[in-house]
């Protein structure tokens, strides 16, 4: 029997995304639904206190002033939906915040557990009755205790470091981990680190290659799921036009060894592409969050050893 | 990794970021500038000037600062479109997403894929007339020369661009990148040498250098009166000179030069990350802006230096010759191109200089052709993610060739190139390589006009302005007068009475070669959707909007 999955990856936050990511389910009529990582928010966006029902807040160089609580809360919504985490505070407040970092550690503590913790509750209401299967991995970007919150979803499995039964025989290996970024993220770790991590959790597979799938937050380098603007390690800047491969050799190295059914992957939100290793189909479906738009794959798996159709999406 | 999300701390923080992927500064204006500029080749608008002998009585100048206005409003449509949608794919993607897929397709395809490959030849005959038949000519290759007019010899150059093209993409537009940087500034350099030649150069001085060198190169004697006399019958005196409907009939000329600062639009999702709206205005308009003052600059120069009615004859002996309403014996070197640079290089009399001069202005166009199938492949690269062409044409080798995007371009443009060698008629389809894009860039604009309507969680969702004007997004009004100047363009092409561009209807050749291009595209379109609807795919589906409540 068919199985069609549905994966996207790299919502950062965004409020819409993610809505789009659960409500996918239906509108693409899929068995599983696999998100690939990078749940949390990049940033905070300080609403500020202008006094007399005033607030002020700038985004992407754009200042925009709001009157009175209706016009605030629809702003609010826009920042969400946008990935960023939008809070109201006087300027002494963002000046506070400024001065200290540890507090400001704190607020994206604070802000990251409890946007998970209502996703995890709009997942348990949409899809808690349905037969849909829901696999959620966190990626480079997000702190572990999100595995701790999407544990306690009635219908999300976590998908980290495990080996998920999926309908149909097949299995899906996640990790999340990537290859070493300039940013010095939560998840990152050097390739043979992460060779080692990855083909840890592919010897727990029991399915044959054929009907494996990995979901792999980092693409496989040197390919076209993996180009990315080059840039600067040290200031942090894009030189020019000039792309470089930033995938990682070492899921490069796993594909090629093992040579799964499917591969699917994120991380770098430019390179929406898909490609072949060997036998392997390998989908980095892209990220367009902060146009609200969520970018993804319809996989459908023809129920013995051969991908039979995927198309890459935008909705 | 996104690539600008991250900006450097005012004086009250507005944005507090964390360790994340992808907190980069934007590639620099810099960057976007010189791909703008490059585009609205200043070479292009003075190859294209020669099409201004066709509407004698229209007025250059005015043309080209009524013109330029227009683009301005063009650069804010494809900046917004950008900063909202940064996709490669440009147009394509942006009308597939907010018409529809059938639409983004048959417009896309031909606007940046199909009608790419008359641009082959176009720039291969630009290229050569311009700078290389010069050269050979100064080194005393006259042969050579000649032979490049041949038909043998435009197929040849024209092979000899589609190499280029595909070699570029496919291995080495990292080390292109870089001498496009170079290019950039040598070739302002040799242009800053031109003008300071023309400048203190006497129109006295300029015309015993010109029949000198006429003398020298075609035998021609007092070349300069005799140009004026044969060729600039009913030509201006002034590139002031005009009535106000004949200036606005140049309009459509000027638009083969200046629609082009927005053709990067296909690339701006994948390299650049581009969604700061107005830094993205400023790259535009500035690349356009100053490609247009150096125009103006050196049609002042002309003015003074060779004089308009001589520089419009020597156009006018060209292009008579190309459409046979002038005698080749009576113009120098029986109609041979007389290029603009060459003549300022001719100022010195010395052919080591004259060569050297003309090679470093060359650079200009040579750090720009290379790209020609760049944008194409992106346009068919998203046409195959999207599933309405078959999955092997986005394969690349695994030495990263998009061999299959490459071969789309490189083998029509090889057909087309022999048509534009070998059948005379085809060079008079020249201004069809326009228009077939302005048709995409006037749907594009009204994707944008309806875009807070059509879009609206987009436009909602992006970091637009949102000002309105009685009522309406001050932006959609942009679009909307944008896109009528677009459709202008677009019925003087195609309702052209008296066949001045020679591309309306009655070029029995252009509506025939117009049709089979965007028949083509229909036609993939509809079989796309037949396949993939037995395969249980929708087209249609691919961008539909998943609900969010």
């Amino acid at each position: 029997m068919k199985v069609r999955l549905f994966f996207a990856t790299d919502v950062h936050g965004s409020e819409v995304c993610w809505r789009k990511f659960i409500n996918s389910a239906k509108h693409y009529e899929v068995d599983v639904l696999i998100l690939g990582g990078d749940m949390t928010g990049k940033a905070i966006v300080p609403i500020v206190d202008e006094g007399a029902g005033r607030w002020q807040y700038t985004m992407q160089d754009v200042v925009h002033n709001m009157q009175g609580d209706d016009e605030l809360v629809l702003n609010e919504r826009l920042i969400a939906d946008h990935g960023y985490y939008p809070i109201r505070m006087t300027h002494e407040q963002v000046q506070d915040l400024t001065a200290h970092p540890e507090k400001l550690d704190e607020l994206f503590k604070r802000e990251m557990r409890g946007t998970v913790e209502r996703w995890v509750q709009f997942a348990d209401e949409r899809l808690a009755g349905t037969n849909v299967q829901c696999i959620v991995c966190p990626g480079n970007d997000d702190t572990d205790d999100i595995d701790e919150i999407l544990a306690t979803s009635k219908t999300i499995t976590v998908g980290e470091g495990n080996v998920i039964d999926m309908a149909e025989g097949y299995q899906l290996v996640s990790s999340g981990w990537t290859n070493l970024t300039p940013w010095d993220t939560p998840r990152e770790e050097d390739e043979p680190a992460l060779k080692e991590r990855i083909l840890s959790v592919v010897a727990q597979a029991t399915a044959p290659p054929d009907r494996l799938v990995l979901g792999l937050h980092a693409p496989p380098y040197d390919t076209q799921l993996d180009v990315a603007p080059k840039i600067d390690w040290e200031s942090l800047t894009v030189k020019g036009q000039d792309t470089a491969h930033v995938g990682s050799s070492a899921v490069k190295e796993v594909i090629k060894e093992v040579q799964p059914l499917l591969s699917l992957h994120g991380h770098i939100h430019e390179s929406r592409a898909a490609e072949r290793l060997g036998r392997t189909l390998a989908i980095n479906p892209g990220s367009s969050y902060v146009e609200g738009t969520l970018s993804g794959v319809v996989v459908d798996l023809d129920g013995k050893s051969k991908v039979k159709r995927y198309r890459l999406t935008m909705g | 990794m996104a690539t600008n999300a991250g900006t450097q701390p005012p004086a009250e923080q507005t944005l507090f970021v964390r360790k994340a992927s992808g907190l980069v500064k934007g590639w620099s204006t810099g960057d976007g500038f010189r791909y703008s500029f490059f585009s609205t080749n200043i070479f292009l608008g003075i190859w294209g000037f020669l099409y201004a002998v066709f509407i004698p009585g229209g007025s250059v100048f005015w043309s080209i600062i009524i013109t330029t206005l227009f683009v301005l409003l063009e650069v804010v449509v494809y900046s917004g479109l950008i900063s909202a949608m940064p996709r490669a794919g440009g147009d394509y993607v942006w009308q597939s997403r907010v018409f529809h897929s059938s639409v983004g397709f048959i417009f896309g395809a031909t606007g940046w894929w199909f009608i790419l490959w008359l641009w082959i030849p176009i720039y291969a005959a630009l290229c050569v007339n311009s700078f290389i038949k010069p050269i050979l000519r100064i080194l005393g290759a006259g042969g050579s020369a000649d032979w490049l007019a041949s038909k043998n010899g435009v197929f040849v150059a024209s092979l000899a661009t589609i190499a280029l093209a595909t070699y570029l993409v496919a291995v080495g537009m990292k080390t292109y990148a870089r001498f496009q940087k170079w290019a950039l500034w040598i070739g302002l350099a040799g242009c800053a040498v031109a003008a300071i030649l023309l400048l203190v150069t006497t129109k006295a001085h300029f015309i015993t250098a010109f029949n000198r060198e006429a003398l020298h190169l075609y035998g021609t004697k007092d070349a300069y009166a005799a140009t004026i006399k044969n060729a600039g019958a009913g030509m201006p005196s002034s590139m002031f000179a005009g009535t106000f409907k004949e200036t606005l009939k140049l309009i459509p000329v000027m638009a083969f030069w200046l629609l082009w600062p927005v053709w990067g639009a296909t690339l701006y999702g994948e390299v650049r990350g581009a969604k700061d709206f107005r830094k993205n205005i400023y790259q535009m308009a500035g690349g356009l802006l100053a490609a247009v003052a150096i125009v103006i600059a050196f049609l002042f120069l002309v003015t003074k230096t060779m004089g308009w009615a001589f520089f419009e004859s020597s156009a006018n002996g060209y292009m008579g010759v190309l459409y046979a309403y002038i005698d080749p014996s009576k113009v120098v070197g029986g109609g041979d191109y007389l290029s603009p640079t060459a003549m300022t290089a001719w100022i010195v009399n010395n052919a080591a200089f004259q060569v050297i001069l003309i090679a470093v202005i060359s650079l200009l166009v040579f750090g720009w052709w290379g790209t020609v199938f760049l944008s194409s492949t992106r346009m068919i690269f998203a046409s195959a993610f999207d599933r309405i062409l078959p999955e092997r044409v986005a394969k690349v080798t695994s030495g990263g060739v998009p061999v299959y995007a490459l071969l789309l371009m490189a083998i029509p443009s090889i057909i087309v190139s022999a048509f534009y060698a070998y059948q005379p008629s085809f060079v008079q389809l020249t201004y069809d390589a326009t228009l077939v894009i302005a048709a995409m860039f006037f749907v594009t604009g009204l994707a944008f006009m309806v875009m807070p309507w059509r879009a609206k969680a987009i436009w909602d969702n992006s970091a637009l302005p949102k000002g309105k004007f009685l009522g309406i997004p001050w932006l959609a009004v942009v679009a909307a007068i944008y896109s009528l100047f677009m459709l202008g363009n677009l019925v003087a092409w195609f309702y052209d009475k008296t066949n001045v561009y020679g591309v309306g209807y009655k070029n029995k050749n252009s509506m025939i070669f117009m049709g089979i291009l965007y028949v083509a595209a229909i036609v993939i379109w509809i079989v796309a959707w037949a396949v993939r609807k037995r395969q249980g795919m929708e087209l249609e589906a691919v961008a539909k909007e998943i609900p969010v409540e």
